[in-house]
């Protein structure tokens, strides 16, 4: 999910370069928003049962802030809805057949279709939602699943009010094979499924598998189908159109769409018009909008069409153009709620990520002209978000991709991109690979090949669906529970009914710490208490993925992940080859400083007792603000290349990920594996979870994803990237995970790092920053997210001093922390940073 | 005065000021300065005015202080009081030992400088070998004056010289030229401070005569062109509005420098001035004389850049850093 929208501050919005009086017309005709005439919001669509549902709120567990609504959600969503007329048969065919039926028929024959003025791609309206079809019986036995007094909704709601975290069979978060949907088209793909059904037996074709397969049958006309119908209206429109160019343009639209998706793509505009339609149509199938949908590399998939097509005479320009009217389209994932929200999502992202550039199979660089136009359309339409680039970086990347990517960063802001490390992030894959015992799929000949989706959590593509935001885990619940023998530190009490929970002790009971002689026997007790969470989050989630895997079938993404037609077997049935739920760990820095400063304070310094601590936590520091100012300031800290304290970050990251290991879903045999994303959950559970031993108080964000806590880096972007590479593992001459490197978090981890604008003010110190990137890539973590310091963020600093510590100014080779110089010096370099800006 | 260089047991230690990670302005690429303790000289616009002492000082981050007193209840010497306007340490009475420092919860009494052995400190500028390599970065060591700790300064340099990193020397070039050659010796690179070309008004500034540093630095000439290795010799000149920012220091200098270092300079680096610093007063409770003026402008910093070149140094050589004043 996205990573962008919390990052603080807001810019002054960057305006886009020369753009062509299509893409002016198209960006604006978007950014009119609900002013349209039409727009991409949902449609609801009905089977016409009293019992219908359409909205599925499990895919929303893993946002705390819409459980208050799922009820209105649900009634809403069903009023508004339009009854579609069923076949005669319908009822009669499984589950699976019924809601491939169903889509097929919402999306070819109910919702209407439009082609913008000027759009050189078809593919309007996807956002649905569409009755899930099941009949009375189904309906019940998921309501009781979900909604009953055991069910997914109340457990979850159970483990967010008590500072666990959340869980949730979260739709999206995984990257289609669109290779081959291109190569083979899906003439290639729905013939493949005859030769898979024609291979059952009699029996399973009668069976859950032939259903299976006879319904991604289904599904795989469907983009035909819709093609066809936006065909004819391209066709109708061009016959209507004075400006020869433009017919000219929409027959050749009809051209194209009268073939692909349905045959191999030949041309670059049949690829990314079938690339289009394919995966809009996932986000139809799933009724959810875009978050983490994403495409994988596509300057490696989209090269041969790419060259072929300027080999055949394609002005390059008309190529790019193409790719902008493609970044239009995926933006109108964000019309979903758009009655919601106002803005579209400017700042926020929905995580249809591509990725470029990266390494190839014998770590050559595989930079080539189609990585560069596609970074050219992102700096042209920025700020437009979606699709968002994710750029993979590698010791043998060109100088000319970090020069690309320093400008960019220069011109906005923060960097319009995230950017990914290869050999860190192969490592985890690499680990991921032995762990789980599929050497066969990841594999030192094929790793390179990974993809990231949404953000930056890695995959593999066209075969994996990992679960990647499925769930959220508080590490630093078990610190409090360690401290406590299990209980929480504070009674929960609801907000909006005023009801107190008892007070029971839910976690395991590892005694009382005021008693404890020495550090290990807390650490003990800290571990355990880690088993026990991670224990606990794993039941919670298998309420959401059995109820998924009964109840929502997507047999048409199932068709664009490889090993579901293989077995038969839905993707939202552990379908894929790759088939695993990640674990993000959130809280790390803020667990790790809190053991630090346990450790530090209670057995080592003797600064206060374990009760006098504990006590302290209850009171939110109240009245103890001497020893809160002790913690926050005297004891090691995670981020500032302490290797004592790093010591302490790899312990814990050892403990949680080599539990995360142990576990397994049973409704859908998908293993576990662990990574570090924490989406919002840093900020809105900071008012969640009790006060910390690291000295924050509730109230206080917590840290986000394997970021060192707020204000802690006090050693610069060096010494905090060296203490994230070291937790996650470090370099071992000859011996890590991939050449020297380890990596314990497969699915990656979130790091963001703000720099000093000052760093790019010339081509010298541009060298440098360059020169940090490859030195990250060495030492650092798996993904980066750069962001410049702004006025709003020194602005903040003024006002929070402490959140700031880490916030070096430099002017004229002259640094000094932020927070500690005067109000007046502060006043000129914030008027010096706006003038700047201007 | 205190020996700042103290041996304990076998292994050399200094004082260290400061260790500034990630560090781009003190000479090329990514580097580690290690600032010590400790400076020849004592010039009145220094904006780094903890250096100067060669012993340890406390400092009095206002804006941390949360009013516990535990300074006031833990000092032997009952130096620290406390009233309604902060903190005040009498410092006839302050031995420096550091007792408030250490129990401070909020690090806003501080102890500037920190003893550190030269193995550990090698190992912690090689933290950012990955990043060093990278940019043609390296360590640099500056100060203070380096040469005050010479030959804690000349080993630092030497081992991580051994150990594969680029080496600068930053140096205000006063103290002996055996010392001072003993440390330069291992330096890729020497930046070299000239301040002020008339030894009277340099006096004045910074309580010592310029005739030491410019024969130094014409011995520094003298044994980078006998190693005939590639070492280069950037020189720094601060640009403080009034004293050195003249025209005529400029010419004076670049005159200096046209005629007795020729090919020997890869850089001049003429540095604007700026007024960050005054808070650093106020916390070691010294007055700054210079905390009213502005910051140069830019029409005033590109004129004595042109007053560089025209004293007949290579203006390809010429560099004017840092910030100029806020023009409409």
């Amino acid at each position: 999910m996205a990573t962008q929208a919390e990052q603080g501050p807001t810019h002054p919005i960057k305006e886009p370069g020369e753009l062509s009086e299509r893409i002016r017309s198209l960006r604006s005709f978007y950014f009119d928003g609900t002013r349209r005439d039409w727009n991409n919001e949902f449609t609801c669509w009905t089977t016409g049962t009293p019992w219908d549902l359409l909205y599925d709120e499990t895919t929303y567990h893993i946002v705390p802030e819409t459980y208050a609504f799922f009820p209105p959600f649900r009634a809403s969503t069903l009023q508004a809805a339009r009854t579609v007329g069923l076949p005669g048969d319908f009822w009669s065919q499984s589950l699976v057949e019924r809601r491939a039926w169903f889509i097929r028929q919402v999306m070819v024959n109910e919702v209407p279709r439009e082609v913008l003025p000027g759009d050189l791609l078809a593919g309007a309206r996807f956002n649905i939602l569409a009755s899930r079809c099941l009949d009375k019986r189904e309906a019940r036995q998921r309501e009781r699943k979900v909604n009953g007094r055991h069910g997914a909704t109340q457990a979850v709601k159970w483990f967010h009010d008590h500072g666990y975290g959340n869980a949730g069979a979260t739709s999206g978060h995984l990257i289609p094979d669109h290779r081959r949907a291109l190569e083979i088209g899906w003439k290639g793909i729905h013939a493949d499924l005859e030769d898979k059904y024609g291979e059952l037996s009699d029996r399973d074709r009668k069976g859950r598998k032939g259903a299976q397969l006879k319904a991604m049958m289904i599904a795989a006309e469907m983009p035909r189908d819709l093609a066809r119908e936006y065909a004819r209206l391209c066709r109708e429109l061009a016959g209507g159109e004075e400006d020869s160019g433009r017919a000219g343009e929409l027959n050749t639209m009809a051209d194209n769409l009268e073939r692909v998706p349905w045959e191999p793509s030949q041309t670059f505009w049949e690829a990314i018009q079938a690339l289009w339609i394919n995966h809009m149509l996932v986000m139809s199938d799933e009724n959810y909008p875009g978050p983490g949908v994403s495409f994988g590399r596509l300057d490696q998939i989209l090269l041969p069409l790419w060259e072929a097509s300027l080999g055949q005479g394609m002005d390059r320009e008309f190529g790019k153009e193409i790719l902008r009217c493609f970044w239009i389209h995926a933006n109108t994932a964000y019309d979903a709620m758009i009655q919601l929200g106002g803005n579209q999502g400017i700042t926020a992202g929905f995580g249809q990520l591509i990725s470029l550039s990266g390494m190839g199979p014998d770590g050559q660089d595989m930079t080539n002209d189609l990585t560069y136009a596609l970074l050219e359309v992102i700096d042209e339409m920025s700020p437009i978000l979606e699709p968002k680039p994710n750029v993979r970086l590698h010791e043998n990347s060109p100088e000319e991709l970090l020069d690309k990517i320093v400008e960019m960063v220069a011109t906005s802001q923060g960097a319009p991109f995230l950017l990914n490390f290869d050999e860190r992030s192969m490592a985890g894959l690499l680990r991921q690979a032995r762990k789980a015992g599929v050497q066969r799929l990841i594999h030192p000949g094929n790793v390179h090949d990974y993809a990231s989706v949404g953000c930056l959590e890695n995959t593999m593509v066209g075969n994996d669906r990992s679960g990647t935001v499925d769930l959220n885990l508080n590490l630093l619940k078990a610190v409090e529970l360690a401290l406590t023998g299990g209980w929480d530190l504070l009674p929960f009490t609801d907000p909006i009914t005023g009801k107190q929970d008892p007070m029971r002790r839910d976690g395991a009971g590892t005694g009382d710490a005021t008693q404890f002689k020495d550090w290990s026997q807390f650490w003990e007790a800290f571990a355990t208490q880690m088993r026990g969470i991670v224990g606990r989050s794993v039941e919670l989630y298998e309420l959401s993925e059995a109820a998924r895997a009964e109840y929502c079938p997507t047999p048409y993404l199932s068709c664009l992940v490889g090993g579901c037609a293989e077995q038969a077997l839905d993707v939202t049935q552990g379908g894929a080859e790759l088939s695993f739920v990640t674990i993000e760990g959130v809280t790390f820095a803020t667990a790790v400083d809190s053991l630090l400063a346990i450790q530090s304070m209670v057995f080592e310094d003797h600064k206060c007792t374990m009760a006098e601590l504990i006590q302290a936590l209850k009171d939110n520091w109240e009245g103890h603000e001497v020893l809160q100012a002790w913690a926050q300031n005297r004891v090691p800290k995670y981020g500032r290349d302490d290797d004592r304290a790093d010591r302490m970050a790899r312990d814990v990251m050892d403990l949680w990920t080599e539990e995360t290991w142990k576990h397994r879903t049973r409704s859908t045999n998908r293993r576990f594996r662990p990574g570090m994303l924490s989406w919002n959950y840093w900020v809105s559970d900071g008012y969640v979870m009790a006060a910390s031993a690291d000295g924050r108080p509730k109230g206080q964000f917590l840290s986000n994803a394997i970021c060192p806590s707020n204000g802690a880096d006090i050693h610069g972007p060096t010494a905090n990237a060296n203490s994230v590479g070291k937790s996650l593992g470090g370099l071992v001459e000859g011996g890590g995970d991939w050449g020297d490197r380890n990596n314990s978090l497969p699915s990656g981890a979130s790091h963001t790092i703000t720099f000093n604008p000052s760093l790019l003010k010339d081509p010298e110190h541009r060298e440098m920053f360059k020169a940090f990137l490859r030195g990250y890539c060495r030492n650092g973590g798996t993904a980066l997210q750069i962001n410049m310091l702004d006025v709003e963020m020194l602005k903040d600093a003024q006002r929070h001093p402490q959140q700031y510590r880490h916030l070096l100014v430099r002017v004229t080779g002259y640094n000094a922390y932020f927070s500690s110089i005067g109000r007046e010096l502060q006043d000129e370099i914030i008027a010096r940073e706006s003038h700047r800006q201007m | 005065m205190e020996n700042t260089e103290d041996h304990q047991g076998t292994e050399a230690t200094a004082l260290v000021l400061n260790i500034q990670r990630m560090s781009t302005e003190d000479g090329p690429g990514i580097r580690t300065t290690v600032f010590l303790k400790g400076c020849s000289l004592a010039c009145d616009w220094c904006h780094n005015p903890e250096s100067i002492d060669s012993r340890a000082q406390i400092v009095w981050h206002g804006v941390n202080c949360i009013g516990c007193k535990t300074c006031v209840g833990v000092c032997p010497f009952a130096a620290v009081s406390v009233d309604d306007k902060g903190l005040t340490v009498d410092r006839d009475l302050c031995s420096v030992c550091g007792s408030c420092a250490e129990e401070c919860p909020t690090m806003a009494r501080e102890l500037v400088g920190k003893r550190w052995r030269l193995s550990e400190l090698v190992d912690e500028v090689a933290k950012d070998r990955a990043y060093f390599e990278r940019s043609g970065g390296g360590i640099t060591v500056s100060g203070g004056e380096p040469i005050v700790q010479s030959a804690f300064a000349a080993a630092l340099l030497e081992q991580c010289r051994a150990a594969g990193l680029h080496t600068v020397l930053d140096t205000c070039g006063m103290g002996s030229e055996k010392r001072l050659l003993a440390v330069s010796e291992h330096a890729d690179i020497v930046l070299y401070d000239l301040k002020l070309a008339d030894s009277e008004a340099h006096q004045r500034h910074t309580g010592q005569d310029n005739g030491r540093i410019m024969l130094n630095l014409l011995a520094l000439r003298d044994q980078m062109r006998r190693s005939g290795t590639a070492r280069e010799l950037w020189i720094r000149t601060p640009l403080i509005p009034g004293v050195t920012a003249t025209e005529d220091n400029i010419r004076r200098l670049g005159e200096f420098i046209a005629s007795n270092l020729g090919d020997s300079l890869s850089r001049w680096e003429l540095c604007a001035f700026n007024n960050l610093c005054g808070d650093k007063y106020d916390r070691l409770g010294l007055e700054w004389t210079y905390g009213g003026r502005d910051l140069m402008t830019r029409r005033r910093l590109a004129r004595l850049g042109g007053v560089a070149k025209a004293a007949g140094v290579d203006g390809g050589r010429i560099y004017v850093t840092g910030a100029s004043r806020l023009e409409k």
